[in-house]
Order: C-alpha cells, then sequence, then structure tokens
C-alpha cells in the first residue's frame, strides 16, 4: 500500500468518525453525507485495491529489474573475466606458438645436420673403403699408411658418433615438438571450450537484456498506470476532504442550532495540539522506528515516497498501546494496513494504528493512556511492524516530534 | 845372393804397358767395390731402408697437454733402440690426415677436429728387430696418457725378413763381384805369367829360384792391391758421398754422409783393402802356378 492510500484512507476514516461520533445530533443531517461517504469509500477502497496491486505489480517490476540488471551486472562481470581469460589463453597459445615455431625450426635444422652428417659419414666411408681397396698412402711408408688408416677409424667413429648425437638431439627435440603439440591442441580445446562459454554467457546477457527490456517498459507501463491511479486517488482525497469539512461545517451547524434551543451555548471545539493532551503521550510500544515520516528516498526501486506515518519495528506479538487517553473512534480492516484501529483524543487529533493482529479495545470503548489496544502479528523472522500515524487537524504529523521513539 | 837383381815389382820391369792397363782396370773395379761396400755398410744392407720408412705411433688419449706429451717424447727417445721421438699435437694429425685423404676436407667443417695427438717413434737401423719394437712398444703401453700402439706387428715381421733377405742378396752380389774381381786377376796373372815365362825360365837360368820369383810377384801383387783397394775405396767414399750430397733423398736409402768418417766404416775399409791384398796375391800365386803347369 502507497502512502497516498495511507493518507486518503486516514481522511476517510477520520470524516467517517467525525460523522459517527462527534455530532450524534445532528445524525439525520448527516445520514445523507455519510451514505454518501460510504459509497466513496467503496469507490476509493476499489480504487485504493487497483493501486495497491499496481503498486505491488511495479514493485515486484521493480525487483525484477533489479534482479535481472543484477544478474545482467553479474553476466558482465562474467563476461569481462571469460575475456580476460580467453585473453590469457590466447597469449598463452601465442607463446607455445612462438615455441612450438622455434621448435620445428631447430628440428627442421637438425634434420638437415643429420642429412649432411649422414651424407658426410656415408662420404668418408666411401673414400675410406676406396682408400683400403687401393690401399692408399704410400707403400714405402707402412707406419704412415697404419697411423693414416687409424685416423681414418677415429674419423669414421667422430663421425658416426656425430650422426648419433645429432640423432639423440633430434629426438628430443621430436618429443618436445610432440609435447608441445599436445599442449597447443589442449590449450586450445580449453579456449575453444571456454569460447562457447562466453557465447553463452553473451547470448543469456543478450536475452536477460531483452527481458530487462520487457522489463522496463512493463515497469513504465506500470507506472504511467500508477501515476493514473494515484492522481484519482488524489482527486478522491480532495472529495474526501470536501466531505470532511462538510461534516465540520454540519457539526457546527448542529452546535450552533443546539445551542440555540438551549440556554448555553457551547463554544466550538478548536484543533488542539498533541502536546497539550492531558497526561502528556507515550510510546505504543518498545521498537525501533524503521520508515520515517515524510518523503523519504527508497533505495531499493529509486523512488521518492511520501510517509503519512512512521513504521516501528517491535517483537512479534508484542503489545500495542494507546499513546493517549481518548476513544476509539474505529477498529477494522482497511486495505493495507490490515486491522487498523483510530483512537479519537478530542481536539481534532486522532492516532492511528495499523497492522494490527488482534484487537484488545471496542469501538466506542474509553481508553486511558499506556491502555494495551492491540498485539502485533506473528512472523517467522520474529519481528513485526507497526504502522503509526498521528493526525492534527487533518493533517499528518511527525509522531517522533512528539513521542520519544528509537530511531 | 847380394848381387842379384830385386825381384820387387819384377813384372813391372818385365811388362809395365800390359800391367798399367791391368793397374786401371782393378782400380776402376775396386773403386766400384769401394762404393758398394760403403754403401753397403752405411745402409747396413736394408736395415736403414726399412728403418727410416718404419715408425712407431704412440696415440695418446685427448687431453693430454701438449707439455706433459713433448716430455714423454723425450722421456722415449732416451730408450737405447729409439733414434728419435716426436711429439705431433691434434692439429698436426688432422693435416697429415687430410693430406692422405684430401677430399674429406670439406666435411668437416663444423665437425672440428677428432684427431688425437701422437707420438713418432723411430727405430736406430740396427736396433730395427722384434725384440726391440716389443720393448719399445710395451714400454709405451705402460704409459696411462697412451690410448693404442701402432707398431705393425701384422706387418713388421714380414718386413724384417725382407730386409734381412734383400741384405744378403746385396752382401752375395758384392761377394760375387769381389770373387769375380779374384777370378779375372788370377787369370790376368796367369796371362802374365805365361807371357813372362821365358824370361823367368832365364832367370831360373841364372839361379832364381821360383818360389822366391812367385813370392815377389805375389807379395807385389798384395802391395799393389792393398793399395789400389784403399784408393779404390776412397775414391768410391768420394763419389758416395758427392751422391749423397747431390741426391740427398738417397741418405734415407745409405745413411748420411757423416757416416763414412765413422771409425767402424774406416775399419771395414781397412779390412777390404787387407781382403784385397790377400785376393791380389792369390790371384797372383794361383796364375803363376797355373802357368807353370800350363793349365788354364
Amino acid at each position: 500500500m502507497t502512502r497516498g492510500s495511507r493518507r486518503l484512507l486516514s481522511a476517510l476514516l477520520v470524516a467517517a468518525v467525525s460523522l459517527g461520533f462527534l455530532l450524534p445530533a445532528a445524525a439525520q443531517a448527516a445520514r445523507d453525507v455519510a451514505g454518501e461517504l460510504r459509497k466513496e469509500r467503496g469507490r476509493l477502497l476499489e480504487m485504493k485495491e487497483r493501486e495497491e496491486k499496481t503498486a505491488l505489480e511495479l514493485t515486484e517490476a521493480l525487483r525484477e529489474e533489479k534482479r535481472s540488471k543484477g544478474r545482467v551486472g553479474e553476466m558482465q562481470a562474467r563476461l569481462t573475466r571469460q575475456r580476460s581469460l580467453l585473453s590469457r589463453i590466447d597469449r598463452k597459445i601465442s607463446a607455445l606458438n612462438k615455441r612450438l615455431e622455434g621448435t620445428e625450426k631447430a628440428v627442421r635444422e637438425l634434420e638437415a645436420a643429420h642429412g649432411q652428417a649422414r651424407t658426410d659419414l656415408q662420404r668418408a666411408e666411401v673414400v675410406a673403403f676406396a682408400g683400403q681397396r687401393a690401399e692408399a698412402g704410400d707403400p714405402w711408408y707402412p707406419s704412415a699408411r697404419e697411423r693414416e688408416r687409424h685416423f681414418m677409424r677415429v674419423y669414421l667413429a667422430a663421425d658416426a658418433e656425430g650422426v648419433a648425437r645429432i640423432t639423440r638431439a633430434r629426438e628430443r627435440k621430436e618429443e618436445e615438438l610432440s609435447g608441445l603439440e599436445r599442449q597447443v591442441a589442449v590449450t586450445e580445446r580449453k579456449m575453444a571450450r571456454e569460447k562457447k562459454v562466453g557465447d553463452t554467457l553473451l547470448s543469456r546477457q543478450e536475452e536477460e537484456r531483452r527481458r530487462l527490456a520487457d522489463i522496463e517498459r512493463e515497469k513504465k507501463r506500470k507506472e504511467k498506470e500508477l501515476k493514473s491511479l494515484r492522481a484519482k486517488i488524489a482527486r478522491m482525497e480532495s472529495v474526501v476532504s470536501r466531505v470532511e469539512r462538510q461534516v465540520k461545517e454540519r457539526e457546527r451547524r448542529a452546535r450552533k442550532a443546539a445551542a440555540g434551543g438551549s440556554a448555553a451555548r457551547e463554544p466550538a471545539e478548536t484543533p488542539r495540539r498533541f502536546a497539550s493532551l492531558s497526561g502528556g503521550l507515550s510510546a505504543p510500544l518498545a521498537g525501533k522506528v524503521v520508515t520515517r515520516f515524510g518523503r523519504q528516498h527508497d533505495t531499493t526501486f529509486d523512488v521518492t515516497i511520501e510517509n503519512r506515518g512512521v513504521e516501528i519495528e517491535a517483537p512479534s506479538g508484542a503489545s500495542v498501546m494507546s499513546v493517549g487517553q481518548g476513544e476509539v473512534a474505529f477498529a477494522g480492516t482497511v486495505s493495507g494496513f490490515g486491522n487498523v484501529l483510530i483512537v479519537q483524543h478530542g481536539g481534532g487529533l486522532f492516532s492511528v494504528y495499523g497492522r494490527l493482529e488482534a484487537f484488545l479495545v471496542k469501538q466506542g470503548e474509553t481508553v486511558k493512556k499506556r491502555t494495551v489496544v492491540g498485539r502485533l502479528p506473528g512472523s517467522p523472522s520474529g519481528k513485526s511492524v507497526l504502522y503509526l500515524e498521528l493526525r492534527a487537524g487533518g493533517t499528518a504529523i511527525d509522531p517522533t516530534s512528539v513521542i520519544p521513539l528509537d530511531s | 845372393m847380394s848381387g842379384q837383381p830385386s825381384l820387387w815389382w819384377i813384372d813391372w820391369r818385365l811388362s809395365r804397358a800390359p800391367l798399367v792397363r791391368e793397374t786401371i782396370g782393378r782400380f776402376l773395379f775396386l773403386c766400384l767395390l769401394g762404393f758398394a761396400l760403403l754403401s753397403l755398410l752405411l745402409s747396413g744392407g736394408a736395415s736403414r731402408f726399412l728403418a727410416d720408412r718404419y715408425a712407431i705411433t704412440a696415440v695418446l688419449r685427448a687431453g693430454v697437454p701438449a707439455a706433459e706429451a713433448e716430455g714423454l717424447a723425450r722421456k722415449v727417445a732416451a730408450l737405447p733402440p729409439v733414434r728419435s721421438a716426436a711429439y705431433r699435437d691434434p692439429e698436426a694429425a688432422w693435416k697429415e690426415f687430410l693430406r692422405a685423404y684430401p677430399g674429406l676436407d670439406p666435411l668437416r667443417d663444423a665437425g672440428g677436429n677428432p684427431m688425437p695427438g701422437y707420438i713418432e717413434v723411430r727405430m736406430r737401423p740396427d736396433r730395427l728387430t722384434g725384440a726391440d719394437v716389443a720393448f719399445v712398444g710395451s714400454a709405451l703401453r705402460s704409459v696411462s696418457h697412451v690410448e693404442q700402439v701402432l707398431a705393425g706387428e701384422e706387418w713388421l715381421p714380414r718386413q724384417l725378413r725382407a730386409g734381412r733377405l734383400a741384405s744378403g742378396a746385396c752382401w752375395g752380389i758384392f761377394g760375387a763381384f769381389l770373387a769375380g774381381f779374384f777370378v779375372v786377376g788370377r787369370l790376368q796373372e796367369r796371362a802374365r805369367a805365361v807371357a813372362l815365362a821365358g824370361d823367368f825360365a832365364f832367370l831360373a837360368e841364372r839361379g832364381v829360384p821360383s818360389g822366391r820369383l812367385a813370392f815377389f810377384r805375389a807379395a807385389g801383387a798384395a802391395v799393389s792391391g792393398f793399395l789400389l783397394a784403399a784408393t779404390g775405396t776412397a775414391a768410391g767414399g768420394g763419389a758416395l758421398l758427392l751422391s749423397l750430397r747431390t741426391f740427398p733423398s738417397l741418405e734415407g736409402v745409405i745413411g748420411p754422409p757423416s757416416d763414412l768418417l765413422l771409425p767402424r766404416t774406416v775399419v771395414a775399409v781397412a779390412l777390404f783393402a787387407c781382403g784385397a791384398a790377400l785376393l791380389s796375391a792369390a790371384a797372383s800365386l794361383l796364375g803363376w802356378r797355373a802357368a807353370r803347369s800350363g793349365r788354364k
């Protein structure tokens, strides 16, 4: 229920109370007005229900929007992380590819060197074999020939060792190459997987954005509807105020007529201030003010709302006491406030207690200060909220300015 | 007897011209023999030829410092059968290898030099025997720096045997020439004795004993043979010296000219001259006897 509807309800109730209790002498004259008021009240309640429904839908839309924005933000963050991861993987793949190229080059060079070494060895073997067959060297110097043959064996052994060394190096490089290729393949698979995840995230983000746009459209539609309803309520409030004024006027006339019929003239009741109430005021219960009076900005929905009263958080089932002496003017159900109790303190002063679970006094019953008038409902969280509104001369005033409340 | 004429150089007085021819012939022959003798003495037959071409190669392990290798070479050179020992570093070995297999030069541009250093040990020609080679080889193998010893164990005995045969052949030929010298000398002595038979008969009639005549003739032949051999050998030595100076490569086969003046060479030449004197005397006596008996 919105603050506007609360104000309207309060006005309506005040008017009804005024009609029902303050002017019993002019009851006949006020009956027509009361009937009109009942009709207006019915229409107003209907409109309020619609407003509440729309407001609830809007609230839900706002929550959904917030959730959706949260999801979009989360997805954005995930996408950013994903992009960072992809970038890292890309860099890793680049580095691996670079290493791969280097190793491939090394393998190619080793293969070329291996081929050259093998060719050299074969040529050396041919030369050695030819020399052996032709009995190379000076036959008159057999020692030198023997030494040269020994050197040829040394040469061939060194060449063979060189070929074997290059072969081993090539095998090592090829192993390294295959390891790198495996690494690249694994990394590429990982990258493909992450890209897929990124694509999924992107599509989900896109979907969420579309949904958000739908929500935005819905929100705008609801806001428009709510605005329209509020305008209607305002008009209705205006009507109620007018009726209230008419009631007061009739009440004044009735008193005047009554005064004309009797010797003593009863002076008109002048509006009083809560501070001047006999016995003073006390807190309805021990609790903490969680919603303040006046214009308040709701960070959840990013809207500014006008509070006509305060909300006091207290333990579930806590007793609610009258803030001062008076008479119960109204005890009934009001849409959006649950069970509502209105205490008339006289002089145009009223205190309104909403969201009660049960009434412990009856309409018309006189109450004193700190008389327990009702009880807060139970809640799984163990905490409940009492709506408290104070009205003086048809105007809502800040309860914390006249009653000591924890804030 | 004091009135009798001297029988020294009787042939020279009786037959001067033929004797001059024979003497010139003998001198030239002895020059040739002297040359051969000196060559054989210096070369030791085929020993110097073999020793000049034979070397023991001690292949060193990789990483042996040059200073240590050179020290080892000096120690090896001090062994009695060794004529010289020289260290060749890996670079020299590589160059030697490439000289033998020039086609392999470009094949190892990047491979570096795989050759080890080595010590080349050369034997004295007179100590080039299987036992001395084995001694030096075992001495080298006992050194830790030496990885392998190449001493030609497979072919050296064969070469030594061939060298011995060649030396024997050379000395045989020399002996044959010497025998030829003797035979020719005998024939010349006989021919001269026949030619001078009348003169010798006249002297015999005058009371000169034939034995005495033969002795003096033989003595004269011996003296002339000694002198001819000595001078001929000297001339041959001169020719050999000239040849060695002209063709230094011959030194590898024959030997250095300085060996000509070694005492053993001089003694050998003296013995040769004595031998030639004896052969000349024998040829003279045998020729005399043949002439007297009418044999050829």
